[in-house]
């Protein structure tokens, strides 16, 4: 049996076939050669429309959960019933399923070809779950039982589970790449950091840094990973990684998140001043406007968004130390600007310079191929457009100051 | 990637050495697009600004004076309908080519006549105790808008002003949130006024009126007529009311599969989605009221779940074969 339960040569085709089309619409292939392309790199894979794919998740997980009902009620049921043994019957119930769910999930892949179509993803997030439930009753099991489970933590037991839930998730992992699992693993992993670090005397000085050198270390092990010749087939788990990888980064050394998270750690009402707070200043600063720095250098979109993203908590972040401005300026002044940045982007960078360019890529986003503006409208108008009762005061709703009460 | 990629089209001839060293070049060159990020920067930019000059005015209205106001919403709303007005194209059935300019005027103009309509009423209190006229002027405004100047989101402000003038709220979220369905005749009107406005859709898409208008009907008015025809499915099987709860079923089974016929030829999968998840809750409901009949009922709604749900999934897993399959991709 092959390690990965997708079919590895599929995947290839798939992008052949995407980028020739691509290619095609920029005019580097002819129309004849397109053609030609398609038969010879054939994707077998059943992928659904997006909606199409919710649909069969949600109503996986239905059948999934009341069929897991069944066969709990018959496991609660049979033999005679012994006090203290309801654990051992809900482990067994939970490896029934999971080992079950699995074992579908496999013969699915196999016989219809699914590729992340919803019914895959809802089998392997189920079966995966009962398989951790299962594990953490029989880690809980093997303790003393004099140990409660809450205080796992102070007798420094807690890391042992969350090794495994972690190992748990990188076999998933490994056989399926699938996003999820990977986003569960690394916060594991960065859980585990944590669990460990605030164990250390000087533990919770120490917390920002740990997970700051955590976050590199895992950064560096994706930039390793993507050389890999199977990088492809992992291609959707590493981004997501990364992206987490960076976002976390930017909010260990944030300002505001240690500030808070210290006098969360410290049990204070109010937080105080930190150590090392220039330090976390230049943090908070200097992190987005590297990110936007590389993003724009490498011409690498998810840095570039980490880079905006976490700007916007920057100044979010002075803002909840400092007032500056009255709100209404401050929304004034950062509307001309953000107005001002970006019509003159737009402007100097078409034609292209610098390797950047504001005209649109040969492969739109997939985001803007839904139309919003219909739900977006609809929700907008309703604000000002309030249905009203018989007997209430039509009041202008929140028509641009119409509303406003007060005697003038 | 690229390498790989010419690599294995070239060792199968599907690619001439040329070709293969133009895209590479091609590729190594091409500039990284910021289109949709400086967009959605100017959008952010535009909101900010909006708002930020709304609080503005609100705060200094004692030294701007009220007709200042006014004449300045007015200006903005005239000037946005007057470019839009400049740039029409001729009427036609079809989609229309609008510049993205115009469209954006065009919005602004029929947003700010709402600003400007409701402040009036709220200063010089213009419509006295006529509500209803209120609502209505703007609807009709922007229904004739829509339809001149071939605009989806203005369809769906006289959309929403329809329903706000008849006392429902039809926004996706809000049909959930905002409406109590208890109150007396609410159901009924939101229920006729989405089946309607789900026929005006079905209708378009069929007679081949301003098809792409058909989407947004059906959207907006299929979930009201459903959402309500639920809660009403639900009510009315404890007090008796207009509808009997049967009957609501039977409705939306009826419009799930209407949506399914659309959905089959627009390619627009949401109404799979919406048809799929209301149509199994009107058969499940259906299946208990039909097994309280029976006794041995209880047994049969253990296994009613996995059976029936399997029922649909396998259904979705071969809707290609019965949809036919077709490289447009919908919404």
């Amino acid at each position: 049996m092959s390690k990965k339960a997708y079919n590895e040569e599929w995947i290839f085709n798939r992008l052949v076939q995407d980028t020739a089309r691509r290619w095609g619409k920029s005019g580097l292939l002819t129309a004849e050669q397109v053609q030609a392309i398609r038969p010879a790199f054939p994707s077998g894979f059943y992928e659904p429309h997006l909606f199409i794919r919710i649909a069969l998740f949600i109503f996986t997980w239905i059948a999934n959960i009341t069929a897991a009902g069944l066969v709990f009620l018959a496991v609660m049921g049979i033999g005679e019933y012994r006090s203290g043994s309801e654990e051992a019957r809900v482990l067994l119930g939970c490896l029934l399923c999971g080992g079950g769910s699995l074992l579908l999930l496999e013969r699915l892949i196999s016989t219809n070809h699914l590729y992340r179509s919803g019914v895959d993803n809802a089998l392997l997030y189920l079966g995966v779950s009962y398989l951790v439930v299962a594990l953490v009753i029989s880690y809980s099991l093997l303790l003393p039982h004099t140990v409660d489970i809450d205080d796992l933590q102070e007798l420094g037991l807690q890391w042992p589970l969350l090794v495994l839930l972690a190992g748990a998730m990188l076999l998933a992992i490994v056989r399926y790449a699938d996003p999820l699992a990977a986003a569960l693993a690394f916060l594991l992993y960065l859980d585990i950091v944590g669990v460990v670090v605030l164990r250390l005397p000087l533990g919770k000085a120490l917390l920002p840094f740990a997970l700051m050198l955590a976050c590199a270390g895992s950064y560096w092990v994706l930039q390793r990973l993507t050389r890999r010749p199977d990088y492809l087939y992992y291609r959707p788990a590493v981004r997501t990684v990364k992206a987490l990888t960076l976002a976390c980064f930017y909010l260990a050394g944030n300002y505001l998140m240690v500030r808070e998270g210290n006098a969360l750690l410290n049990n204070q009402d109010v937080s105080t001043q930190i150590p090392f707070a220039p330090l976390f200043y230049l943090f908070t600063v200097g992190i987005p406007l590297l990110y936007l720095y590389q993003g724009l250098r490498r011409a690498d979109r998810l840095v570039l968004y980490a880079g905006l993203l976490s700007l916007a908590f920057s100044i979010f972040t002075y803002r909840f130390y400092r007032s500056v401005l009255p709100p209404e300026w401050a929304l004034t002044l950062g509307g001309v600007f953000l107005i001002a940045l970006s019509g003159w982007a737009l402007r100097y960078l078409r034609p292209a310079r610098h390797g950047l360019t504001s005209e649109p890529a040969d492969s739109p986003s997939a985001f803007s191929q839904l139309n919003l503006e219909s739900l977006v409208m609809a929700h907008v108008t309703e604000t000002t457009m309030q249905p009203h009762e018989p007997g209430f005061q039509f009041g202008g709703g929140s028509s641009g100051g119409g509303g406003a009460e007060g005697q003038y | 990637m690229t390498d790989k990629i010419l690599g294995v089209l070239r060792s199968l001839h599907l690619l001439s050495a040329e070709q293969a060293e133009t895209i590479r070049v091609y590729e190594r060159n091409k500039p990284f697009s910021l289109y949709y990020e400086l967009r959605t920067l100017l959008s952010l930019g535009v909101t900010l600004l909006s708002t930020g000059l709304g609080l503005l005015i609100y705060k200094n209205i004692d030294s701007l004076g009220h007709g200042v106001i006014v004449a300045l919403i007015a200006l903005l709303s005239a000037a946005g309908f007057a470019y839009a007005h400049r740039q029409r194209q001729p009427f036609t059935w079809q989609a229309a080519r609008n510049s993205a300019s115009a469209d954006y005027a065009l919005l602004l103009g029929c947003l700010t006549l709402l600003t400007l309509l409701g402040y009036l009423q709220y200063q010089y209190d213009v419509f006295g105790t006529r509500y209803g006229l209120l609502v209505l002027l703007p609807t009709l405004v922007f229904f004739g808008c829509a339809y001149r100047f071939d605009h989806r989101g203005v369809l769906s402000m006289a959309i929403t002003g329809l329903a706000a003038w008849v006392g429902v709220s039809i926004a996706p979220v809000s049909a959930f949130t905002s409406n109590n369905y208890a109150l007396p005749h609410l159901d009924a009107v939101a229920i006729v006024l989405g089946l309607g406005l789900a026929a005006v859709g079905l209708a378009s898409e069929r007679y081949d009126r301003k098809k792409h208008f058909g989407y947004t009907y059906l959207l907006l008015g299929s979930n009201l007529a459903l959402v309500a025809l639920l809660t009403t499915m639900f009510r009315n099987s404890f007090e008796p009311g207009f509808l009997p709860p049967v009957l609501a079923a039977l409705l939306i089974i009826g419009l799930s599969a209407a949506l399914y016929w659309y959905a089959r030829r627009t390619h627009s999968y949401v109404f799979v989605l919406l048809g799929a998840l209301y149509g199994y809750i009107a058969v499940t409901y259906l299946y208990f009221q039909l097994a309280e009949l029976d006794r041995d009922f209880e047994v049969t709604g253990f296994v009613y779940f996995p059976l029936s749900t399997v029922a649909v999934i396998l259904l979705l897993l071969n809707l290609k074969k019965i949809v036919g399959s077709h490289e447009q991709e919908g919404v």
